[in-house]
């Protein structure tokens, strides 16, 4: 157990070694001065600014820069935006969880209809309905996910005018800034009318939500099918039944169980796949996310955000996988002896 | 898996499917019914403003988000007559020799109480000096803040025009120039003679933080700046102690919204309540669908394609003519301004005094112009970049496929054609650096004196300051253009601007394109909205009804 | 010339016939295959099938719309776009580009894959435990994730973003070989092949390379999906092939400007993708099935 989460600690620990180290490196692949690259600021303000402890980090050599790049990011001060001359980790720490929102209810979406249908075309293996849910599924993945986003906009806002296009929330709302999180800080705020407010917010979620949780949703109704046709072929599932329980028993006490827990990391998986798609969406519907933000600052050209976002993006999916893989290896026997501990 | 069937574990599933979808669907109907927005106005504009003084920039993002929403002028046009009105000034009084011109001041004018600044008196002569003073005079201690670059009225060298501004009393100003200028009062009523707060600008010196001044501003406007987020909105608050008796809601966003077909949408989805720049393509949509309204004034602007003739071979007027023969314009007008625009002759629309419509024309002729760059010495395969503005503006709305219809024509006549844009404040920080071969780009007037288009276009001092896209600088252009200025008398001036529309019609320093007529649409509920024919959206006295 | 068979002898059809005879049984994926092999043709012979110049700007011809409307001409099949380009011509060569150039990266990609991940099965210690190492941290990251990243590094465009997407597929490849490569080691012909002295690369090349096709194969289909979403995604965000180009994905953003007036020009190049990548995957998963009932019988 503690050997287990040692080496996923030093595994984590390297990773974002390795993650950190890159977007130092980025600074000097970007074009540009590298220091104007980390800090986002142009040489003739850091000549202005006669931060002495710069001018020291500039002069020396790589390695104590890169000592530096990281007392400064754990400093929490990750340079300022070419473009808007914000601090970097304000306006990460304002578009991320915007994005984790997202993608969360979004995967929530997907276990809450993906799982039961998966669950349904097992029981019904080689039936009318196994194979409309799989064709329906595969339509669903093979959908390019910028184009359902069109599609559903066209259908059901402009058409049909159910649903606003844009943003989180109507603008008209001024929702005080607490976690970041949406429908959390209009829980806590108490300023305004909150049941409006939170209609409006859920009104603004739905489509994105939905756009993106369609692929994840057919994806996970094909692990979950393969998954639970494998178990119920098992052995203990007959031995189960010879044991005289009812099929409701069998299915309960041991299909739900042993069918989920093997499916589970590869459904907690497509946490990166969802965040990608979100970052697709949210261009889409003008999501104050990191993805919108980071393809706005990739127009731009503006580096410091890129290297910013980029780090912050690829720590969150890295610390979330390995994470999931943690959990699943302390809870799942089966895993113990895995490949990676092998090797 | 058969021995699950004859059981009730599939209906199990199923009944718990159905419980599901019936939630989903209670809910999304409780959605559907309350659409219960808080009082305000949503405007879709275009984008993010480079900062909230219009002195500073004469871009019409940041003009619209700023001069008449935060500040207010000494005088105004009226948007129907085009008469000057009183705004800041009650009144207002010009010498015989038409040099000096006092201005008395309106009393109880109070300026925005926002989070960092609470202001102790009224508005008064300090505050028209110090807004003055702060482009005209380089030792002027703001005079460098954000940048120090004033391009309305450097291009117009208004800074040397006035000798001296005098407070004669509290409520008194006088204005000395050096010479009688007849478009003096009309450039005091454009959107860049905003009047900031002196008292304001003490506090920041104080505290060391002068640069707020552009960024969070104070002026005496109807609305007052409550936030901005780069690229996603502007939220204003009605200004309680507005000095205007006329209608304000509370909340005033500017829901930044680049593109125009995502504008139209959210006007349709009810997300805005009035847009800018709506696509010409789109005008159809928006006259045909009941809740919409859609206005139409013709406009004062002139979208064009400007050669950087600092550069060869772009200095010689022959290549520029041939460029400008290889483009047919009545095409690009059917297909980038659905019509709705009308070929350009010369720099001024028709409905100037200063336009003529007997300047030698430019016709559409690809052969000629084939031969003519042979004859200049324009190597067949010859490549040249044209620039087209990221941003849809009344005068091009939309330059992106404008440059690529001229690359298709260029591509004919042996040119090949590259298409550079960037975002919008890096496009014209580049631009200004003079890095282009040629640009697609234009210019809305700011009042209806053809000084506005000739001067800060073409003028040798709108090089410096950023306006003059050609980089083009002719001394004799300049003499017309300012001996127009010191006669009052129009027919005296339109000799002059007709002496300086040939000579633009020879030399050909930017090829004119379109005049544009101006839409704005909003959607019904929204009254009291009016195109504002010289320069940015007016939100005072408009109202939402419910 | 058939030979005659003298003795009454049980047939046995090879692995690679026995797949096949698995895949015909799945109409489905059949007719999966013949649309994959539809948009090959049109990749190969795009020139000779459109009508018009791709990038031929007819001004007169603005948004005709498709001849199945009321008011759409039978000169152009799927009208035209805002700027009065055919918009048949454009698909077709829009075909060319998202599924040529993906097939392409896929073919590159899986070279390089196969050999590292070759390198990596094959070799043990601390090379190996290296390359696994960050192959893991790397596959859990989705390839058009890793893509945007190298894109923000190179700059934007079609062949910084066709960089980008190769070198994004490659660590699914070597994943795939290394674990197949290792499952193999520990079968018994390489044991046997091993105690007769092969040298690695002789194990490698005669004995785990002609196996690897068939996996390769649905993998590579898996990839060549991801690699046209990827693409096409790249393009609608402006950060792959730009606006003249009539890459699938670009065509959609240009649709956008007019979608409401004109909904056929983001409808057909989205359609077009859709079913680029519906074929795609039912080949995939034909193969996959039909691979999976050969190993149960």
């Amino acid at each position: 157990m503690t050997n287990v989460l040692l080496r996923y600690t030093n595994l984590v620990l390297a990773t974002l070694f390795v993650l950190s180290l890159l977007s130092f490196i980025l600074a000097y692949l970007f074009p540009g001065q590298p220091i104007e690259n980390l800090t986002g600021l142009r040489l003739d303000e850091l000549a202005e600014h006669q931060n002495s402890e710069l001018k020291y980090a500039v002069d020396a050599n790589i390695f104590v820069q890169y000592w530096h790049y990281m007392g400064e990011l754990f400093a929490g001060n990750w340079g300022v935006s070419f473009s808007s001359g914000l601090p970097l980790i304000e306006d990460v720490s304002h578009y991320l969880p915007a994005s984790i929102e997202l993608s969360a209810y979004a995967l929530f979406l997907s276990f809450f209809i993906g799982l039961p249908l998966g669950f349904l075309a097992a029981l019904r293996h080689h039936k009318l309905t196994d194979y409309s849910l799989l064709s329906i599924s595969l339509l669903g993945y093979s959908i390019p996910v910028f184009w359902l986003a069109l599609i559903l906009i066209l259908f059901f806002s402009l058409q049909l005018g159910w649903f606003p296009l844009s943003g989180r929330i109507s603008l008209l709302f001024e929702i005080p800034r607490a976690t970041g999180f949406i429908l959390i800080d209009i829980l806590l705020s108490d300023s305004i009318d909150k049941t409006a407010a939170f209609t409006s917010a859920l009104r603004h979620l739905i489509l994105p939500t939905l756009s993106i949780a369609v692929v994840t949703t057919t994806l996970i109704i094909r692990i979950t099918r393969r998954s639970v046709i494998k178990t119920l072929n098992s052995e203990f599932i007959l031995a189960a039944y010879a044991r005289g329980l009812t099929p409701r028993q069998v299915l309960m006490r041991h299909g739900v169980r042993n069918a989920l827990i093997p499916i589970l990391p590869l459904l907690a998986m497509q946490f990166p796949t969802l965040l990608t798609n979100a970052m697709i969406v949210e261009s889409i519907f003008s999501w104050p996310g990191i993805g919108n933000w980071l393809i706005q600052a990739i127009y731009q050209q503006d580096y410091p955000a890129i290297r910013a976002g980029m780090l912050a993006v690829s720590t969150l999916v890295v610390i979330f996988t390995m994470s999931i893989d943690l959990t699943i290896r302390l809870t799942d026997p089966r895993r113990r002896r895995a490949e990676r501990a092998t090797t | 898996m058969n021995i699950l069937e004859k059981h009730n574990i599939k209906h199990w599933v199923q009944t718990a499917l159905i419980l599901l979808a019936s939630i989903c669907l209670c809910a999304c109907d409780g959605l559907l019914l309350s659409k219960t927005d808080p009082n305000g106005i949503v405007y879709c504009s275009e984008g993010s403003p480079a900062n909230f003084n219009p002195q500073l920039d004469t871009s019409g993002t940041t003009v619209d988000a700023s001069s008449h929403q935060i500040y207010d002028r000494l005088i105004d046009f009226d948007p129907i007559t085009g008469d000057f009105v009183p705004a800041l000034a009650t009144s207002w009084l010009i010498s015989n020799d038409g040099k000096t011109y006092t201005f008395q001041l309106r009393r109880k004018v109070s300026f925005h109480d926002t989070q960092t600044f609470t202001p102790t008196r009224f508005f008064n002569a300090d505050d028209v000096l110090f807004s003055i003073d702060r482009w005209r005079l380089m030792t002027h201690p703001f005079h460098h803040i954000s940048g120090g670059r004033y391009p309305y009225t450097d291009s117009l060298k208004l800074g040397d025009l006035i000798t001296k501004v005098t407070r004669l009393n509290g409520y008194r100003v006088e204005i000395t120039l050096n010479k009688p200028e007849s478009s003096f009062l009309a450039n005091l009523a454009t959107d860049f003679a905003v009047i900031l707060s002196a008292e304001y600008a003490d506090k920041l010196i104080s505290r060391n933080q002068k640069e707020l001044i552009d960024h969070k501003p104070v002026g005496t406007g109807p609305y007052q700046l409550a936030s901005f987020r780069q690229d996603r909105y502007i939220r204003y608050t009605k200004h309680p102690k507005y000095w205007r008796n006329i209608e304000l809601t509370d909340k005033l966003i500017f829901d930044i919204t680049p593109s125009s077909s995502l504008r139209l949408a959210k006007l349709i989805t009810a997300e805005c309540d009035a847009i800018a720049l709506p696509a010409h393509s789109e005008l159809e949509v928006i006259k045909q669908q009941d809740e919409l309204v859609l206005d139409e004034k013709p406009g004062l602007n002139i979208g064009f394609w400007a050669f950087n003739t600092s550069k060869a071979p772009f200095n010689n007027p022959e290549v520029r003519r041939a460029l400008g023969m290889a483009i047919d314009k009545n095409a690009l007008i059917e297909a980038i301004y659905f019509n709705s625009a009308i070929v350009a002759k010369n720099i001024v629309p028709p409905t100037s005094w200063a336009f003529q419509s007997d300047v030698r024309p430019l016709s559409y002729n690809p052969i000629a112009a084939k031969k003519l760059l042979r004859e200049q010495g324009i190597p067949e395969n010859f490549s040249m970049t044209v620039w087209a503005m990221p941003v849809q503006r009344a005068y091009n709305p939309n330059a992106t496929k404008m440059a690529e219809l001229i690359q298709a024509y260029l591509q004919k006549v042996g040119i090949q054609v590259n298409i550079i844009s960037y975002e919008w404040s890096t496009f014209r920080e580049r631009l200004s650096q003079g890095i282009h071969d040629s640009v697609l780009i234009g210019w809305s007037a700011d009042n209806g004196d053809p000084d506005n288009f000739y001067r800060p276009l073409l003028s040798c001092a709108a090089i410096e300051s950023g306006t003059n896209r050609a980089m083009w600088c002719s001394q004799e252009y300049d003499l017309l253009i300012n001996k127009a200025l010191q006669y009052t008398d129009i027919s005296e001036r339109t000799y002059f601007y007709g002496q300086a529309n040939e000579l633009l019609a020879e030399q050909l320093p930017l090829i004119p394109i379109a005049h544009a007529s101006r839409y704005q649409a909003h959607r019904k509920e929204l009254q009291g909205l009016v195109i504002n024919p010289y320069g940015g959206v007016r939100f005072g006295g408009v109202k939402k009804i419910q | 010339m058939p030979q005659p068979s003298l003795y009454q002898e049980e047939h046995y059809p090879s692995p690679l016939q026995y797949t096949w005879m698995e895949f015909k049984k799945n109409h489905i994926a059949v007719a999966g295959l013949f649309c994959f092999a539809f948009f090959l043709i049109i990749t190969i012979f795009c020139p000779l099938l459109a009508p018009f110049d791709p990038n031929m700007q007819q001004i007169g011809d603005l948004l005709i719309p498709p001849s199945w409307y009321p008011n759409g001409g039978i000169s152009h099949l799927f009208g035209t776009d805002a700027l009065g380009r055919d918009l048949l011509s454009r698909i077709i060569y829009g075909c060319r580009t998202t599924f040529g150039i993906s097939l392409w990266l896929v073919i590159v990609a899986m070279f390089l894959g196969v050999g590292l991940g070759a390198l990596a099965g094959m070799s043990k210690g601390f090379r190996s435990s290296f390359i696994n190492h960050t192959l893991d941290s790397i596959q859990a990251i989705p390839t058009l994730l890793i893509a945007i990243i190298i894109i923000a590094i190179l700059g934007t465009g079609l062949v910084n973003s066709m960089w980008a997407i190769a070198l994004a597929l490659i660590p699914q490849f070597v994943h795939q070989t290394r674990d197949f490569i290792r499952h193999e080691l520990s079968k018994e012909y390489i044991m046997a092949a091993k105690l007769d002295g092969a040298s690695k690369t002789h194990i490698f090349v005669h004995s785990i390379l002609p196996n690897m096709g068939e996996m390769l194969v649905v993998q590579g289909t898996l990839a060549l999906s991801v690699s046209i979403l990827d693409i096409s995604a790249l393009g609608f965000l402006k950060l792959g092939a730009q606006a003249p180009s009539s890459e699938l994905g670009a065509m959609l953003l240009e649709g956008i400007e007019v979608a409401y007036i004109a909904p056929w020009t983001i409808a057909i190049p989205g359609g077009a993708l859709f079913i680029m990548i519906i074929s795609i995957n039912l080949v995939g998963d034909g193969l996959r099935s039909a691979l999976r009932n050969r190993l149960l019988h």
